[in-house]
C-alpha cells in the first residue's frame, strides 16, 4: 500500500510549487510596495485602504457583483426548465441534446464572443430582426445588455449541464409516489424535484457566478472601453498602469469575496440536506 | 395541460440551441464573405482563408492552441490519475489538505490564478513563452483530472489491489491491470475536461505568455479591435477540427463495439483515442513544418518585433522573410504603457515601435541600445519633420516609422465646420451631440485634448491645470455619454456610426478614404505632433537582423506597403509624396499630411510624476464613465 501512496508525492511537491506558491505571491505582493527587497521587507495595507476608501472602485466592485448576479439569475431561469425538459426526453434524444450543448463549449470562448460583435453591431442581423418586430433602431453593441448577453451566452451551458446531471440522478418513481399520495404537481416540484436537484443548481450557480464576476474580455469586447468591471480594473493595473501591488490587492479582495460567497452557498446546501434528513425521520 | 407544458419546454430548448449556434453559424458564413464587413454579405469568396494561410501567424496560433492542449491533457491525465490513486491511499490529513489545494484553481477567479502564475514565473526569472504557458496549463488541468478520477477510485473496493498482489501480481501489474481498467471512464472524462479547459483558456494564457507565443484566444483578443474576417476563417477551421474530434470520440466506441462483436477480441478505448490524438498532432506538425529551405543571409534566424496592432502592411513581413530567410514573430500592444511593462520586465524583443515620449523614457532608463549608423542606409530617405526631434536629438536610438497629429473626425452631414472652428475641442461638451461621440482610450491624448481645450500646454506640470483637465473630461463623459474605445473607432467611423471622434490622423485618413462624408479638423488651440519610431532594446537577441528590418521597413517598398495599407503617414519622404500626390491612394485626404509647423502644436515630453497622475486620473475618468450609465 505504501507504494501507491508514494505516487502522490511528486504531485504534492508540484502542487505546492504551482498552486500554493502563486497564491502566496499574490498575497505577498498585495501587502508590499514595489521595489521591496528581502532585506528591507516591510508590510503595508495601503493598497487595501486605497481600494476601500475610493468610492469609484467600490462602485465598480458592486456593479461587477450585480451583473454577475443578473447573469446567474437569467441562466437559472433559462437553464432550469431547459435542463428539466432535456432530462425528461428519451435517452437517445437526451444524449443528442447534451452533445448539442457541449459542442459550443469546446469552441473557444473568445471566438464565440467575437462572433457576437458582428451580430450585434449596427446594421447586423439582430438589429434587423428587431426592426422587423418593430423594436428596431436602438444601439445594441457596447451596452450593458450586450455584456449581459455575452455572459449568459458563455456561461449558460455550465448551468444546464450541472442541473441536468442532478436531475438525471433523480429517481422518477418518487414523482409518481408523490402524485399517488395526493400532492399536486407544484407541491411535488417544491418538495421533491427542487430539493433533489439543488446540488446541481448550486454547482451551476458556482460555475456561472464565479467566472462572471471576474470576466474581463466579455465587457471589453461587447461593452467597449466604457464598461469597466473589476476584472478590467485588475487587467488594467497589470497590463497598462503597471502597479502590480495594487492589482494584487484587488485580486486578493476579489478572491476573498468569492470564497466567502462560496462558503455561504455551501452552508445553504448543507442546511438543506440536514433539514431533509430530519424530515425523513419524522 | 401537460402537453402544453411539454411544448413550452420543447420551444425553450430549441430556442436555447438556436441561441448557442447562431453566432457560430454566423461566423462560418461570414468567413466566406467577399467583403470586409461583418454585417453585410457581399458574395462568396475564399480570400480570408487565403489570407490566413499566407499570414502564417494564425496557423501558428492554431498549432500552439492544439499542441499545448494535447500535451497538457496527456501529462495532466497521467499525473492526475496516478496522484489520485496515490492520494486515495494516503493519510486522511494529507488527502484532505490536498483536496483543498486542488480547489484553489477551481474556486478562485481565473484572473487571480493567472496573476499568481505570472508573478511566479517573473519571481523565478523564467522566460515567458511556450514553456510557461504549457506549465500553467498542466497546473490548472491536473485538479480537474483528479476531481473526475477520485469518485471512481472511491467506489472501488479498497482491497482490490491487495487481492491482486496476494494472487501474485506486482504492484505495477495491480495498478495497470486491475485498478486503471476499473476507473477508465473517470480518466477519459478527466482527459476530456482537461482538453476543453486548455483549448478554451484565455485569461491564464494571456498573463503567462511571452516571446510572441500566442494561442488562438490571445490572437483573437489582440486582433479584435479592427474588423478582420480572417478571425472568422481561422475560427471556422478550429470549429471543424473540434467537431471532427468530437464525432470521432462519440462514434469510436460504437465502431469498436461493433468490431469487438465481430472479432470477439477486446480492445481498450484508450488506444484508438491515443492514436487519434497523435494523428491530429502529427498532421498539425506536418502542416507547420512545410516549406523548402534556401540559402539566404539570415536563414533560420528569428526576429521578435513588438508593434502596435494593425500597424504593418499586408506583405512587408512575408517579403522580409523571403528576402532574408529569417522568421518574423510579431507581438502587438495597444498602448505604450503596456509595451513598457513587458520590456521593463525583461521580455526580449529585437525591435519595438514606441511613441516619442516613451522613447525618451526608454532611453532615460537605459532600456535601449544605440543604433549602429554604419548598418543603416535609410536616414536620408526620411522626411525632415520627423528627424532630430527633442526625444532623440540626433536619432542615435530610433528610426521614425509613422507620424501624425491627433484631431477631430466629424460627419459633415451632422457637424458644420463653423461649429468646429468656433468651439474647437469644446465641441466634445456640446450637448447637441450627446451620445454621438467617440473618445479614444488613451490617457495621453485625452488629457491633451482637455488641456488644449482649456488653453494649457499638454506637457503641463501644474497640478491645478491637470485637475481642471480631469474635471473637463469627467464633465465630457458624464454629459455626453461617449463611447470610449480603441481601434474599434476606425471601422465604426468609416461606417459613419457617430458624428464626432477624437482620432489619430492616420486612422482619420483611412476613414476618409472609406467614407466621403467624413472630415478631419485640427483645432486652433493646437494638438499633438506625434511620431512612432523603431528602436532596438538593450536585451535584443539579434540586433544585426533588427538593423536589417529597420532598413527594410524604411525603404521605399516596405514603407509604401505599410503606409498605403495602414493609412498612417509614412516617415519616408518619397512614399509620403507619392501617396498624397496625384493618383496616390490618399490624394486630397487632408488627414494624411500632418500639420508640422504650427506653434501651438507640441510633442509629448516624458515626465515620470505627471505620468502616474495622468494614468490614475484617466482610469478614474473611465470609471466615472462606466458609473455614469
Amino acid at each position: 500500500m505504501k507504494k501507491f501512496s508514494q505516487m502522490a508525492i511528486p504531485y504534492i511537491v508540484w502542487a505546492m510549487m504551482m498552486l500554493v506558491l502563486p497564491m502566496a505571491l499574490v498575497a505577498l505582493y498585495s501587502i508590499t510596495q514595489p521595489g521591496n527587497s528581502i532585506v528591507s521587507f516591510s508590510v503595508t495595507l495601503d493598497h487595501y485602504v486605497r481600494f476601500f476608501t475610493d468610492h469609484d472602485f467600490l462602485l465598480i466592485l458592486w456593479r461587477s457583483l450585480w451583473i454577475a448576479v443578473k447573469t446567474t439569475v437569467v441562466c437559472l431561469l433559462i437553464g432550469y426548465p431547459a435542463a428539466y425538459y432535456i432530462s425528461r426526453c428519451r435517452e437517445r434524444l437526451q444524449n443528442g441534446l447534451v452533445l448539442c450543448i457541449t459542442i459550443p463549449m469546446w469552441i473557444n470562448m473568445l471566438v464565440r464572443t467575437y462572433a457576437w460583435i458582428g451580430l450585434l453591431s449596427e446594421g447586423g442581423l439582430i438589429q434587423k430582426l428587431l426592426g422587423i418586430l418593430g423594436l428596431g433602431d436602438r444601439e445594441l453593441l457596447y451596452t450593458e445588455g450586450a455584456v449581459l448577453l455575452g455572459m449568459v451566452y458563455n456561461f449558460l451551458p455550465f448551468m444546464i449541464l450541472q442541473i441536468h446531471t442532478a436531475l438525471c440522478k433523480m429517481d422518477y418513481s418518487l414523482l409518481e409516489a408523490s402524485a399517488d399520495l395526493g400532492a399536486d404537481p407544484v407541491k411535488t416540484f417544491q418538495r421533491i424535484t427542487l430539493p433533489l436537484s439543488l446540488p446541481g443548481v448550486i454547482n451551476g450557480i458556482t460555475l456561472v457566478f464565479l467566472p462572471a464576476v471576474s470576466s474581463f474580455f466579455i465587457p471589453k469586447l461587447l461593452g467597449g472601453g466604457k464598461y469597466f468591471l473589476i476584472g478590467n480594473v485588475i487587467e488594467n493595473q497589470f497590463i497598462t498602469v503597471g502597479e502590480w501591488n495594487f492589482g494584487s490587492a484587488i485580486s486578493m479582495i476579489m478572491a476573498v469575496i468569492m470564497m466567502l460567497l462560496m462558503m455561504c452557498v455551501h452552508k445553504v446546501e448543507m442546511r438543506n440536506q440536514g433539514g431533509r434528513g430530519k424530515e425523513k425521520k419524522i | 395541460m401537460k402537453k402544453e407544458k411539454r411544448f413550452i419546454g420543447k420551444l425553450l430548448v430549441i430556442l436555447v440551441i438556436i441561441f448557442f449556434y447562431l453566432p457560430i453559424f454566423y461566423m462560418i458564413v461570414f468567413s466566406f464573405n467577399d467583403g470586409k464587413s461583418l454585417t453585410g454579405f457581399t458574395g462568396f469568396s475564399l480570400r480570408w482563408y487565403k489570407h490566413m494561410f499566407e499570414k502564417g501567424d494564425m496557423l501558428e496560433a492554431l498549432y500552439t492552441t492544439f499542441s499545448i492542449a494535447l500535451i497538457a491533457t496527456f501529462v495532466s491525465t497521467v499525473v492526475g490519475t496516478l496522484s489520485a490513486i496515490g492520494l486515495s491511499k494516503s493519510k486522511k490529513l494529507v488527502r484532505e489538505l490536498m483536496e483543498q489545494v486542488d480547489n484553489l484553481p477551481m474556486m478562485n477567479p481565473e484572473m487571480v490564478t493567472a496573476i499568481g502564475f505570472m508573478l511566479l514565473f517573473i519571481t523565478f526569472g523564467v522566460e515567458k513563452g511556450y514553456m510557461t504557458m504549457l506549465l500553467a496549463h498542466i497546473a490548472f488541468c491536473i485538479p480537474y483530472v483528479i476531481l473526475s478520477v477520485m469518485p471512481k477510485i472511491r467506489s472501488l473496493d479498497p482491497n482490490l489491489a491487495d487481492a491482486a498482489m496476494d494472487l501474485g501480481a506486482t504492484p505495477w501489474q495491480a495498478l495497470v491491470k486491475v485498478i486503471i481498467p476499473q476507473i477508465t471512464p473517470g480518466i477519459v472524462a478527466g482527459a476530456l475536461i482537461a482538453f476543453t479547459m486548455s483549448v478554451d483558456d484565455f485569461i491564464i494564457s494571456y498573463f503567462v505568455t511571452g516571446n510572441g507565443v500566442k494561442n488562438l484566444s490571445i490572437m483573437v483578443y489582440t486582433m479584435s479591435k479592427r474588423v478582420n474576417p480572417s478571425i472568422n476563417a481561422v475560427s471556422t477551421v478550429m470549429i471543424l477540427v473540434i467537431t471532427l474530434v468530437l464525432i470521432m470520440i462519440n462514434v469510436m466506441p460504437l465502431v469498436i463495439a461493433k468490431r469487438q462483436k465481430k472479432t470477439g477480441r477486446k480492445r481498450k478505448i484508450l488506444v484508438p483515442a491515443a492514436i487519434t490524438c497523435t494523428g491530429i498532432a502529427g498532421i498539425a506538425i506536418f502542416l507547420m513544418s512545410g516549406g523548402v529551405e534556401k540559402r539566404r543571409p539570415f536563414e533560420g534566424q528569428t526576429l521578435y518585433v513588438y508593434n502596435w496592432g494593425e500597424y504593418t502592411g499586408e506583405n512587408i513581413v512575408a517579403d522580409f522573410e523571403e528576402y532574408t530567410g529569417a522568421k518574423v514573430i510579431m507581438d502587438f500592444f495597444d498602448s505604450n504603457e503596456q509595451m513598457y511593462i513587458k520590456v521593463a520586465n525583461g521580455e526580449a524583443y529585437d525591435i519595438l515601435v514606441p511613441s516619442d515620449y516613451m522613447i525618451q523614457r526608454l532611453i532615460a532608463e537605459g532600456y535601449l541600445q544605440k543604433l549602429d549608423a554604419s548598418k543603416l542606409d535609410c536616414m536620408d530617405k526620411l522626411t525632415d519633420a520627423v528627424k532630430n526631434l527633442p526625444y532623440d536629438p540626433h536619432n542615435e536610438y530610433c528610426v521614425p516609422y509613422f507620424w501624425g497629429n491627433v484631431g477631430i473626425v466629424y460627419d459633415k452631414n451632422k457637424v458644420t465646420l463653423k461649429d468646429l472652428e468656433q468651439e474647437g475641442y469644446n465641441i466634445f461638451l456640446n450637448e447637441k451631440y450627446q451620445g454621438d461621440v467617440y473618445l479614444y482610450d488613451s490617457e495621453r491624448d485625452s488629457f491633451m485634448m482637455a488641456l488644449k481645450a482649456l488653453g494649457y500646454s499638454m506637457n503641463t506640470e501644474n497640478k491645478e491645470e491637470l485637475n481642471q483637465a480631469y474635471e473637463w473630461l469627467v464633465e465630457c463623459v458624464q454629459t455626453m455619454k461617449p463611447e470610449i474605445v480603441t481601434d474599434e473607432i476606425i471601422d465604426n467611423m468609416a461606417q459613419g456610426r457617430k458624428a464626432l471622434a477624437l482620432m489619430y490622423s492616420g486612422d482619420a485618413a483611412y476613414v476618409m478614404v472609406e467614407n466621403e462624408d467624413m472630415g478631419f479638423y485640427l483645432p486652433e488651440s493646437g494638438t499633438n505632433l506625434w511620431s512612432d519610431a523603431m528602436v532596438i532594446p538593450r536585451n535584443a537577441k539579434n540586433p544585426e537582423l533588427a538593423h536589417a528590418f529597420i532598413n527594410f521597413a524604411s525603404d521605399y517598398e516596405g514603407a509604401y506597403d505599410n503606409s498605403s495599407y495602414v493609412g498612417y503617414t509614412s516617415a519616408n519622404q518619397e512614399v509620403m509624396e507619392e501617396l498624397s500626390g496625384e493618383g496616390g491612394e490618399f490624394e486630397g485626404i487632408s488627414a494624411y499630411i500632418p500639420r508640422s509647423d504650427y506653434e501651438l502644436d507640441e510633442v509629448f515630453v516624458y515626465n515620470e510624476k505627471i505620468r502616474k497622475d495622468i494614468s490614475n486620473l484617466w482610469s478614474k475618468v473611465k470609471i466615472a464613465a462606466s458609473n455614469a450609465n
